[in-house]
């Protein structure tokens, strides 16, 4: 067991000034049998007014609005957590696992996929998660990392065919792979002990308990994760999300995150 | 009352519908186009003991639609207990996962539903397919009645038809039951839409405010009507005219400009009513259509009184087999399109077509039903001085306020191309005025 301080940064630089601004955050590590939230503080600036949420897949969110002119945003996370070396996460509501068995647009395989799959139907891996864990071995070893090559847009299928790609794609390639077996999984979104970005993996749902992976490191997590949301793909956990007009054309943002971890002793 | 005189209201009539901007848009090679919707004289007929008929199998399929959207977003009992495969619900188009475990107000999904039904040549009435997103059509009945009666008032007064005069008074209830507190208001993409005028028409009649999606603010955990001093308003329930994928850019489409962001969320809040709820595609697929007497039976204990056309699924490798075996005979449907989209009769295809199709058909089994074509009850319509006989359907209204409500009227539709069994708007149709007899 680990406690950990994290903070998370992201802001937003928008190439001319915009308004009408609305947004969701889904930035906010909640407590589960893993990993229990001591405190959790935020700021989001600017904003008009900020509410809280939480979607159908258990996430909480902050949404909001921002009228006025603005061409910085900002929103900081800050908190203490504690988190558990056990990597499964017993299942709140069972029933519900059977969503994450379908493909989606991130998710479904092409030709590349399929292909990939069909050369590992026939080697072992008894029981699920030991059957995820050699779709993970396998993949890690064909893949490579890279970043630049991939966009957040890129389909597993599309990382398949590059055979390159970071995180999200690595987590994607998984559950193409695990789906085409019938195995519920889902995407997750979280941070890591140390200095970085935000990270991706896998949570695969075994004898009533989802159990974590993590391809693009080819382990199961430990207790140096946090995990901020989860879903079917990457769509579902989106850090932020938001509309807006510019007021003298079609603005671009530019997004830059930031996450710190690190263990208290 | 004699055809000739007949046709002579006919185009008095038809003449006012268009006056009154009753139309329908459509888009064809990326055009939009207006188009009259042709209405025919002749009114459909219905007993009043046949109508009686009709409404409780209509509540009592609309209950059971209720139960089976409220089960698949919670307990999913119907799955565990192995009467709807996971596959259909899961992997079709109409279910959103955004809508697991998020209760409408007062439990309500489907407040306003579509039923569409067809008479056979024996006159058993079958149903064709459920509506239950944001079905469209009650508006043009309304006001054909109304100039009807302005025409021609001796035939209401000769006649015992039951008045349909009250749709805006029960849809306004409908909304009324649902509505946490605030305006009530109905969201319309726009003039561009399709059914812009039955939005409009709906808005007047009953009393609602018609806006846009840029007339409407989240605040907080509330929604909000800005009028045209910039006051804000509290709205409580929105009969929103645009579909799921649209209502909100923040938790659907992302790209779409005709939504209300953030309203998702405070709907999943419990704070402002959608009608009809998001999430209803899941129970009129038509893949799901042969599953609702299965759902009647599960949930309410009872057989279903209307009956589905007889209906195969090739997931079933019985049913499979059935169609393989029969094909020139039925008629095969693509479970992800809609308005007569996707619809193939097996005769009709040379051979070569039907190779193709079969290979479709085998690869993804899930995709498609297929049914047997039901000889429909020919209806007259008027052409130029003589009457001729043409299909029709009848899509009936049915309003869920406290209690089921069926309208005592209803949308008949026909085909104008005598050798078409389509009788969807968007490909050309007519519409007539449907008659309950009250005794």
């Amino acid at each position: 067991m680990k406690r950990l301080r994290f903070q998370y940064h992201m802001s937003l630089s928008f190439d001319m000034p915009v308004q009408e601004h609305h947004f969701t955050l889904k930035c906010l590590p909640q407590s589960d049998d893993r990993q229990a939230v001591e405190s959790l503080t935020y700021d989001v600036y600017p904003n008009y007014f900020i509410s809280r949420s939480k979607d159908s897949f258990g996430n909480d969110s902050i949404y909001g609005y921002c009228k006025e002119e603005h061409q910085r945003f900002l929103i900081d996370v800050r908190g203490m957590i504690q988190v558990e070396s056990a990597p499964a996460v017993s299942m709140a509501d069972g029933s519900r696992a059977d969503i994450y068995k379908y493909q989606t647009e991130h998710t479904r395989p092409g030709a590349a996929l399929r292909e990939y799959h069909a050369a590992l139907l026939q080697a072992s891996g008894e029981g699920t998660l030991r059957r995820a864990e050699y779709l993970m071995h396998r993949l890690h070893r064909d893949m490579a990392y890279e970043q630049g090559v991939t966009t957040v847009a890129t389909t597993a299928e599309e990382a398949m065919r590059l055979r390159k790609g970071v995180c999200q794609d690595y987590a994607h390639v998984l559950l193409s792979l695990c789906r085409m077996e019938k195995i519920p999984c889902r995407y997750v979104v979280g941070m890591m002990l140390g200095e970085g970005l935000s990270h991706a993996w896998v949570e695969v749902c075994d004898a009533g308990a989802w159990a974590a992976l993590d391809p693009t490191n080819d382990c199961i997590i430990d207790d140096g994760y946090i995990k901020i949301s989860c879903g079917r793909d990457y769509k579902d956990c989106l850090l932020n999300q938001g509309i807006f007009t510019g007021s003298s054309g079609r603005a671009t943002q530019k997004q830059e995150i930031s996450v710190f971890v690190e263990e208290i002793v | 009352m004699e055809l000739k005189e007949l046709s002579r209201y006919s185009d008095a009539v038809n003449e006012l519908l268009a006056r009154y901007g009753v139309k329908f848009g459509i888009y064809k090679n990326n055009t939009f186009k207006e188009q009259l919707f042709p209405f025919d004289m002749i009114p459909r007929v219905i007993e009043g003991e046949e109508f009686a008929y009709l409404e409780r199998g209509l509540k009592q399929r609309v209950q059971a639609l209720n139960l089976f959207i409220q089960d698949i977003y919670h307990d999913k009992k119907i799955i565990r207990d192995g009467v709807v495969p996971e596959e259909f619900v899961y992997a079709g188009s109409g279910y959103l996962a955004q809508c697991e475990g998020v209760m409408p107000p007062k439990g309500i999904y489907s407040h306003i539903s579509g039923i569409d039904l067809v008479q056979s040549k024996d006159g058993t009435w079958y149903i064709l397919e459920d509506n239950l997103r944001i079905p469209s059509g009650a508006s043009y009945p309304m006001i054909a009645r109304d100039l009807c009666r302005k025409s021609m008032p001796q035939i209401f007064q000769e006649n015992p038809i039951a008045d349909n005069r009250n749709y805006a008074k029960l849809l306004r209830r409908t909304m009324d039951h649902v509505n946490t507190g605030g305006h009530t208001v109905i969201l319309t993409p726009g003039r561009y839409n399709a059914a812009y005028f039955e939005h409009s028409y709906l808005a007047e009649q009953t009393g609602a405010h018609l806006v846009t999606g840029s007339e409407l603010i989240v605040e907080n955990d509330h929604l909000y009507f800005i009028d045209f001093s910039g006051k804000k308003e509290r709205v409580g329930a929105v009969y929103r005219r645009i579909s799921d994928d649209y209502l909100d850019p923040m938790h659907f489409r992302e790209d779409s400009v005709i939504g209300i962001p953030h309203v998702y969320d405070i709907y999943q809040k419990g704070n402002v009513a959608l009608i009809n709820a998001p999430g209803n595609g899941v129970a009129d697929d038509k893949g799901i259509y042969y599953f609702v007497p299965k759902m009647i039976r599960y949930y309410l204990g009872e057989e279903a009184i209307l009956h589905n056309a007889p209906t195969y699924l090739p997931y079933y490798e019985e049913d499979m087999k059935y169609v393989l075996e029969h094909f020139d005979q039925l008629v095969l449907k693509d479970v992800a399109e809609a308005g007569g989209y996707g619809v193939v009769f097996g005769s009709k295809l040379t051979r070569e077509e039907k190779d193709h199709f079969l290979s479709m058909l085998k690869a993804e089994p899930r995709r498609f039903i297929a049914q047997e074509v039901i000889d429909f009850l020919d209806i007259d319509i008027v052409e130029g001085d003589k009457a001729v006989p043409r299909k029709a359907d009848l899509r009936a209204f049915v309003l869920m306020g406290e209690e089921p409500m069926v309208w005592k009227s209803g949308l008949t539709r026909f085909s104008r191309n005598p050798d078409s069994f389509i009788v969807n708007s968007s490909q050309g149709g007519g519409f007539k005025d449907t008659w309950v007899l009250s005794r």
